[in-house]
């Protein structure tokens, strides 16, 4: 009994895991050498959809503190990926709060409603407080391959729900 | 009307205020927490510079040793082909290194003539002290498709400082821009950031601009200058910041600039403690 609740416990952690994992190693979604343009935010992707369907196993402060980790290790300004990651948090608890059923269309609307307004944020202060410069076409792929792959994952992320943690929504 | 506005400002408080359960922080006492850090960070108040420094150390150290096996199991499969391509390898190096003790006695004379020649102009051979150049392990290499750059292990301990250039067996990689005790992040030169003045074979001058792809790009050359394949693309040295006369790359059938490191294969790099910038970089 108490192993199976300490590996429910791990599964209902992994999304968090992998969510700190890819903000502190080297570990990328840049398949920039496989395909020149392909990118990919998958850290929105995993915070919206898990803040849509299962709040609780990922909680604020940790996204927060995953954002700050993500900008020491980029070499942005502190603080900015967690503006960028709160205001997914942010649109996806009023959609969870405004929503009954969800489909993956929908979601899939929203989030791109909820990537524009996280990347209008982080971009607009990037452009407006620090030196660096960025090249408009590489946001514009990096957006687009986002929401591009969102369904993809919503897929993934939905698997692994029901078959790890339990599909009854919050 | 004024039922479906209620229900929108709910849900938009809640959105914000909401905690209890998980949730200890709601998210609008986190985005003011996250704003307050963001301004003390680009503001630069006194106190948040060591702070940031120690963090970043701190941080550098756990994703190096995060990353471990993602490293480690590309580096075996490497190892194991190259073994398997010793053979071929041993007569290829062979061959060439016929070819370059030909070329030696050619290098000696011009070496010679070089030293006569700076003697009669009475200047400097500006990277003559090279005593003071430290070897550097790349400790993270996180491939953005914004920002092109690497962390390596010395920092302001051992005297490295912003400006500093960067080099790979002698070939130019980037210069330093952010430097904790025990660590620094080198700018690549293919980071859209990076423009340094480099000069060509035939003795024209432009800038070396990172273009955020692979093979950064070349800029204001003189007017009917045709860019061919293969001209040698050298530091110009103008800058005072990065030595003349250090290779780069060579051009291809594109313009752009081939660099002679590929700037995604860094495992150690040379910091030249000599030279420092001067100015804002």
């Amino acid at each position: 009994m108490a192993k199976r609740s300490f590996i429910n416990r791990i599964c209902n952690s992994g999304p968090l895991i992998l969510l700190y994992y890819l903000c502190i190693s080297e570990v990328d979604t840049n398949l920039e050498k496989v395909f020149e343009i392909f990118t990919l935010n998958f850290q929105i992707i995993l915070i919206y959809f898990w803040v849509l369907k299962k709040p609780e196993i990922m909680a604020n402060g940790h996204i927060f503190l995953a954002g700050l980790i993500n900008d020491v290790v980029m070499g942005f300004p502190l603080g900015i990926s967690s503006l960028s990651y709160l205001i997914i948090i942010f649109v996806g608890t009023y959609v969870r709060n405004k929503s009954v059923n969800t489909t993956i269309a929908s979601d899939w609307f929203t989030f791109f409603m909820a990537m524009i307004f996280s990347s209008l944020l982080f971009f607009s202060l990037l452009n407006n407080f620090s030196d660096l410069s960025f090249s408009l076409s590489k946001i514009g792929y990096n957006l687009f391959f986002t929401l591009f792959m969102f369904p993809v994952f919503w897929i993934l992320f939905n698997l692994y729900q029901i078959s790890f943690i339990g599909s009854k929504d919050a | 009307m004024s039922v479906s506005r209620d229900d929108f400002s709910i849900a938009f408080r809640s959105a914000l205020l909401q905690r209890g359960g998980a949730q200890t922080f709601s998210v609008l006492s986190l985005i003011f927490l996250a704003l307050i850090i963001f301004f003390l960070d680009i503001y630069g108040a006194k106190f948040t510079k060591p702070i940031r420094g120690f963090i970043n150390d701190v941080v550098y150290r756990v994703t190096f040793l995060v990353s471990t096996p993602t490293r480690f199991f590309p580096q075996v499969s490497q190892d194991l082909t190259n073994y398997f391509n010793v053979i071929e390898e041993n007569e290829r190096l062979k061959v060439e290194l016929e070819k370059y003790k030909s070329l030696e006695l050619n290098v000696e004379f011009l070496k010679d003539e070089n030293k006569n020649l700076q003697k009669i102009l009475e200047t400097e051979y500006f990277n003559q002290n090279l005593s003071n150049i430290i070897l550097a392990k790349v400790l993270v290499d996180k491939n953005s498709p914004f920002l092109k750059s690497v962390i390596i292990n010395k920092g302001t301990r051992v005297g490295v400082l912003k400006g500093m250039p960067v080099t790979k067996d002698n070939y130019l990689v980037g210069r330093i821009v952010e430097t904790n005790y025990l660590s620094s992040r080198v700018l690549l030169l293919n980071d859209l950031n990076s423009r340094i003045p480099v000069t060509l074979d035939q003795g024209a001058q432009a800038i070396l601009s990172g273009s955020g792809s692979s093979e950064p790009i070349l800029e204001y050359l003189p007017e009917d200058y045709e860019v061919r394949e293969a001209i040698n693309v050298f530091a110009s040295g103008k800058d005072g910041i990065f030595a003349p006369g250090t290779p780069i790359g060579k051009t291809n059938e594109d313009g752009e600039v081939e660099l002679f490191v590929d700037p995604n294969q860094l495992s150690f790099v040379t910091v030249n403690l000599n030279i420092q910038s001067k100015g804002n970089l």
